[in-house]
């Protein structure tokens, strides 16, 4: 298959590179917007600024002068929002007045954990959910897909630390071969303490995963191409793997979804089980009022979020050779 | 599967009446619904606390649920706690409906700039993971319970927007549009007489999956202590107060777990049930 | 013995029977026409013949091809010996049937090793899959094109490639030509009967329009309800229908009254009010006048510089293919479009674009789906209520109403749901009467009806036109449909008129190439009598891929 395709490749090219720049500025543009807000949160957050930025030292008027000079905050706001945006391009956050040390500091040594919990989270949930998805819908109505059905409106009703305590209960009391409390130390027995917490929100994701599966796999098996291959001889097997890549252009645009469950999910998740992870320390740092660190958490979260659904995106044109032609105005 | 079976199909199982799932969950949630009505008649001093009766197990005298660490009765602040926990949700959900009709409406009918507006409103909203955006604002800002329910209301709305507007839009498009316009009828009585009754379905089963959403949220929040001040009586502040005494009254956390879990399944299950019964039937009528 | 040879029993749905026993034989490179409107049972009988039907639907009975015997009621691992080698589905959809996310070839390659039972290998499947589209007259670069990439018409060659290529005894075509253009038709009916004379395959061609099979097909099968009320010879049913049924079908047919002589009635007729008109025009400004009408779509010009006159009263006819701006024009004079250039003047009075400056006095329009013109949620009297109040009537006045379009008044208490398709476009021209128009649009409104629907919804218009004096601006694809109700014709081609004048001058004996074409097609979808010689006189060169 060497020839020449019948349309040449450069002209379809140019759709998708619209397309895509118009995806990048608007992300961009979101960004932006955020980082307005999430500068002016320390602005507008309820209390006194000095007294904030001071935490627990003592608000002598020399600590008071220290600190306006510190954070310049006689210049005017747009200065001082512009500067702000510098370090935080530059990866400078500020200082925790919680912990004393960088922000970068704090959310760095943080990151590993809340990464591998989200990771083992998502591959279990991916793991999970897509193939009892495509058995549930290609046996719709069978016992697997009331059991799958059962499984998945738990999974999308409980909220996670309900799961995560019920689990904790169990395997403290019943079942104790899991630990239920705390990181761990060094990387296998870190990933150890995370079987329960990785578990109780891949149960959330999963079910979100199952849904998107079985929705997109209904739809698809009763489409007329469906409808023809089989008519037309091709086994069983090929013509659910045709019907899966078909449904994988639904279940990838759901991904949003996913992040947003999982943002939440993380901090519930780590909560729970007091893991000394990103969600543990933005609750931490909302109830101290250490806003350096919300601020910066903030911005990160939105970024990676917009990154992800970015990639989403892309993922949709590889996966739709539609989308592709038409550049993609969905 | 022989071939004796006669006329039965596939389609017959699926009758006029309510499914036995449907029928459970619409008793557990009119359970709910009477312990958030009588909760506060029944026990007006559930957060009352009683040093003297700390920690006593599920099936004490006088205490069928214990007692937690500051004395309070756990079936007492389960049942009172029954009202916090559902009416904010609720709430959301019916505003942020109203808000998504409105602005749904408006955006899919009216086109040009403000449905612009209105989508990049929504766009922005939606890149914000709703409970880390709940956490920080009520977090950082403060506010009691009406605060924090305006916040989600704001925080939910997208979706209804968004649901709405695909709806007008896919409505608008319809002949029957067309002809009203042949009519020179008012834009007001297009969009609210004749689409929005097509749309109702949609917005409906939406509304009922957000009055679970919103519950989880809700009870999320208060578990990471905010939004319900301490001392209150609800589910989620009652999981967080209670996880230090699990092992000496375990049903101080279990019972308050398994309610959320179970109302957001009925709500979701009715919800998904409602949706079906709705589309099939073409609406409301 | 060799051939099909089909015992169905019964098929059985949740509502109860839908196909009664019916049994046909076809012999080898023979085709059999399965023929009858929505919800007659043939589809449902087409897939019960390969083990699809619908969840909840069940058939009974056998299916013996070349003397192996299959039970239709058998599970689906058996069903999988005979998908394929023994029979074939071909589905009417060409934009559906295929996958949309894979490229041609390996749709056709799966057919092919789905046969052998085996993978095969990569060189000797590209050849395979080059020999399969040169069969159907593709160049083997299809087979790296996604679906998309193609015209409906190569897709379906494309589908029919792909169903041939386990080389089955049997063909089921399921209206495999009713989403096409009518030029592509015809060429695709041509190359299934060759392929299938190449190959002694038998077909089976499921079809609502009689006229599109006369000398496609060798035998007949005429269903309704579920049961088979007339078969034979395809001639001899077409020239001499036994059946009530099959009679009413070929007479309320327009397609096949456009080859029967033109009866006096119908061009009297023509000629006097085409005549009627011309006087009027002479001394009164027409009712509408379009002068030099653009309308674009983005870079895309529908309309380049359109005029047309309506007169009072005057049933004019608009013809076009799909794509030809006709639909758009009409929009345009109703105001639903805004045009970018020209003029709509109304009684000589301008009209600036858009609805805002037109009254509902002025013109209506009747669509042509009458499943989605009517607001679901409202009932049939409170959809008349609105329109009557609209132009200043009582709602009294809705049993008036609806006698007018020949409905019961009982009808008013309705939601649209409950109605049929044709009753449902009445209603939609009673709600466009209602303000009193001057100018009745109607956009394709008779093309989504059945035959004998259609009949009589144009037979009310005629009268309304007769008794209220509304005039009538008529689009339609279907000349046919045009010939018998419209007094002149306009032929819109990309956009710009090509012919107009009096419809039976024009249709009879157009002056235009294209009008010439579209007649030509028009005729070709019934070749003629004498079946089996026709030849394969394409009369556009072979389709072309773009390069």
């Amino acid at each position: 298959m060497t020839e020449t395709l019948p349309t040449a490749r450069a002209p379809r090219l140019r759709p998708i590179g619209r397309m895509l720049a118009v995806r990048v500025l608007g992300t961009l543009a979101i960004l932006f917007v955020l980082s307005i807000v999430v500068f002016s949160m320390l602005h507008l957050a309820p209390g006194d600024l000095v007294k904030t930025l001071l935490g627990t030292r003592p608000a002598s008027p020399e600590a008071v002068a220290a600190i306006r000079e510190q954070y310049h905050l006689d210049d005017p706001l747009p200065v001082q929002y512009l500067r702000w945006l510098g370090g935080v391009l530059t990866g400078d956050f500020g200082q925790s007045i919680r912990l004393q040390t960088s922000v970068a500091d704090a959310i760095g040594s943080r990151l590993g954990l809340t990464l591998a919990l989200c990771g083992l989270a998502f591959v279990a949930a991916i793991g999970t959910g897509i193939p009892l998805g495509v058995q549930s819908a290609v046996r719709a109505g069978g016992v697997l897909d009331r059991i799958g059905t059962a499984l998945g409106v738990i999974g999308l009703s409980a909220p996670t630390f309900a799961v995560g305590l019920l689990l904790l209960y169990v395997f403290a009391y019943y079942l104790p071969i899991f630990p239920v409390y705390g990181g761990g130390r060094g990387p296998l027995d870190t990933l150890y303490h995370l079987i329960l917490p990785a578990i109780t929100l891949a149960a959330g994701l999963g079910a979100i995963v199952l849904k998107l599966t079985r929705t997109a796999m209904l739809r698809e098996l009763d489409a007329d191409y469906v409808t023809s291959a089989r008519a037309r001889g091709i086994p069983e097997g090929r013509v659910r793997r045709l019907a899966l890549r078909n449904a994988a252009i639904p279940i990838v645009t759901g991904a949003s979804l996913l992040l947003t469950f999982l943002v939440g999910g993380t901090v519930l998740a780590e909560t729970t089980y007091a893991l000394p992870g990103l969600g543990t320390l933005l609750q931490d740092s909302v109830l101290f009022k250490d806003l350096a660190v919300v601020q910066a958490l903030t911005l990160l979260v939105s970024l990676v979020i917009a990154v992800i659904a970015l990639l989403a995106d892309l993922a949709y044109l590889l996966l739709d050779p539609r989308v592709r032609a038409k550049g993609g105005t969905a | 599967m022989s071939a004796s079976l006669g006329a039965v199909g596939v389609g017959f199982r699926r009758r006029r009446g309510v499914p036995v799932t449907v029928v459970v969950c619409l008793v557990v949630l009119a359970a709910a619904f009477l312990a958030v009505v009588l909760g506060p008649v029944l026990y007006p001093e559930a957060t009352k606390q009683d040093i003297l009766s700390s920690l006593m197990p599920a099936g004490s005298p006088g205490h069928p649920l214990g007692t937690d660490e500051l004395g309070r009765d756990i079936l007492a602040l389960t049942v009172a706690g029954a009202a916090s926990a559902l009416v904010g949700p609720v709430c959301v959900a019916v505003g942020s409906m109203l808000l998504g009709i409105l602005l749904g409406t408006l955006a899919g009918y009216e086109r040009g700039p403000l449905d612009f507006v209105i989508s990049r409103w929504t766009d922005l909203l939606l890149a914000l993971p709703v409970l880390l955006a709940a956490i920080v604002v009520s977090g950082v800002f403060g506010g009691g319970y009406w605060t924090t329910v305006a916040l989600l209301v704001l925080l939910f709305s997208p979706s209804d927007i968004r649901i709405v507007r695909a709806g007008v839009l896919e409505q608008s498009a319809r002949p029957y549009i067309e002809a009203a316009q042949m009519l020179s009828l008012s834009r007001w009585r297009v969009m609210f007489r004749h689409i929005l009754p097509n749309v109702s379905s949609l917005v409906i089963t939406n509304a009922m999956l957000n009055v679970a959403f919103a519950l989880v949220a809700f009870s999320s929040l208060s578990f990471l202590g905010v939004g319900v001040p301490p001392g209150t009586a609800d589910w989620g502040r009652q999981l967080t107060d209670s996880r230090s005494i699990m092992f000496d009254n375990p049903a101080a956390v279990i019972v308050p777990a398994v309610l959320i879990i179970a109302v957001a399944c009925a709500v979701n299950l009715v919800g998904d049930w409602l949706g079906q019964r709705l589309t099939r039937s073409g609406g409301l009528a | 013995m060799t051939g099909i040879d089909v015992a169905l029993e019964g098929i059985e749905g949740p509502a109860g029977r839908m196909v009664e026993p019916l049994s046909f034989g076809i012999a080898p490179a023979a085709s059999l026409a399965l023929i009858g409107e929505s919800g007659s049972g043939k589809t449902l009988t087409a897939k019960s013949l390969v083990g699809l039907l619908p969840p909840g639907f069940r058939a009974a009975g056998t299916l013996r091809v070349d003397g192996r015997e299959h039970r239709l009621e058998q599970t689906d691992a058996s069903w999988r010996a005979v998908r394929g080698r023994e029979v074939s589905l071909l589905l009417q959809d060409p934009f559906t049937s295929l996958s949309p996310v894979h490229r041609c070839g390996p749709q056709i390659a799966w057919t092919l090793e789905a046969k052998a039972g085996r993978r095969l290998p990569a060189r000797e499947l590209e050849a395979e899959v080059a020999r399969r589209l040169a069969e159907v007259n593709l160049p083997a670069r299809v087979a790296r094109a996604h679906p998309h990439e193609l015209s409906g018409g190569m897709r379906q060659r494309v589908a029919i490639a792909a169903a041939l290529a386990s080389d089955p005894r049997l063909l089921i075509a399921d209206e495999p030509t009713t989403a096409l253009d009518a030029s592509n038709q015809a060429e695709i009916l041509d190359l299934l009967r060759e392929l299938q004379h190449e190959r002694g395959m038998a077909m089976l061609l499921i079809s609502h329009d009689l006229g599109l099979v006369r000398g496609r097909t060798d035998e007949v099968l005429v269903m309704r309800h579920g049961e088979v009320v007339e078969r034979g010879d395809t001639a001899r049913v077409l020239s001499a229908p036994e059946h009530q049924y099959t009679k009413a079908l070929i007479a309320a047919d327009p397609a096949l009254a456009l080859d029967a002589a033109v009866p006096a009635e119908a061009s009297g007729h023509s000629e006097a009010s085409a005549a009627g008109a011309s006087t009027d025009a002479s001394d009164a400004p027409p009712l509408v006048r379009a002068a030099g009408v653009v309308k674009r779509f983005g870079e895309r010009t529908v309309l380049g510089g359109v005029d047309l006159d309506i007169a009072a009263g005057e049933i004019v006819g608009i013809v076009g293919e799909s794509g030809s701006g006709k639909s758009t024009l009409a929009r345009c004079i109703a105001g639903l479009e805004r045009e970018d250039g020209g003029t709509i003047a109304f009684d000589g009075a301008m009209l600036a674009p858009g609805r805002r400056s037109r009254t509902p006095g002025q013109m209506q329009i009747v669509f042509q789906d009458p499943y989605s013109s009517l607001n679901p949620m409202m009932t049939i009297g409170q959809i008349l209520r609105e329109a009557l109040a609209v132009g200043g009537r009582a709602a009294a006045e809705v049993p008036g109403l609806l006698e007018t379009v020949g409905l019961p008044a009982d009808a008013a208490a309705k939601r649209p749901a409950q109605l049929s398709g044709g009753q449902r476009q009445r209603v939609a021209i009673a709600r466009a009467l209602a303000p009193r128009p001057r100018l009745l649009i109607c956009d394709e409104s008779v093309s989504a009806l059945d035959v004998q629907v259609q009949a009589q919804i144009l037979e009310l218009l005629g009268w309304l036109r007769e008794e209220l004096g509304v005039a009538i601006l008529f689009i339609s694809h279907d000349l046919a449909v045009v010939r018998r109700i419209a007094d002149t014709v306009t032929v819109v081609w990309q956009g710009r008129v090509v012919e107009r004048g009096p419809c039976a001058r024009v249709l009879d004996a157009p002056v235009e190439e294209y009008t010439k074409l579209l007649v030509a097609a028009a005729h070709r979808d019934r070749p003629p009598r004498h079946d089996h010689t026709h030849s394969h006189d394409h009369s556009t060169d072979g389709r072309t891929i773009p390069a």
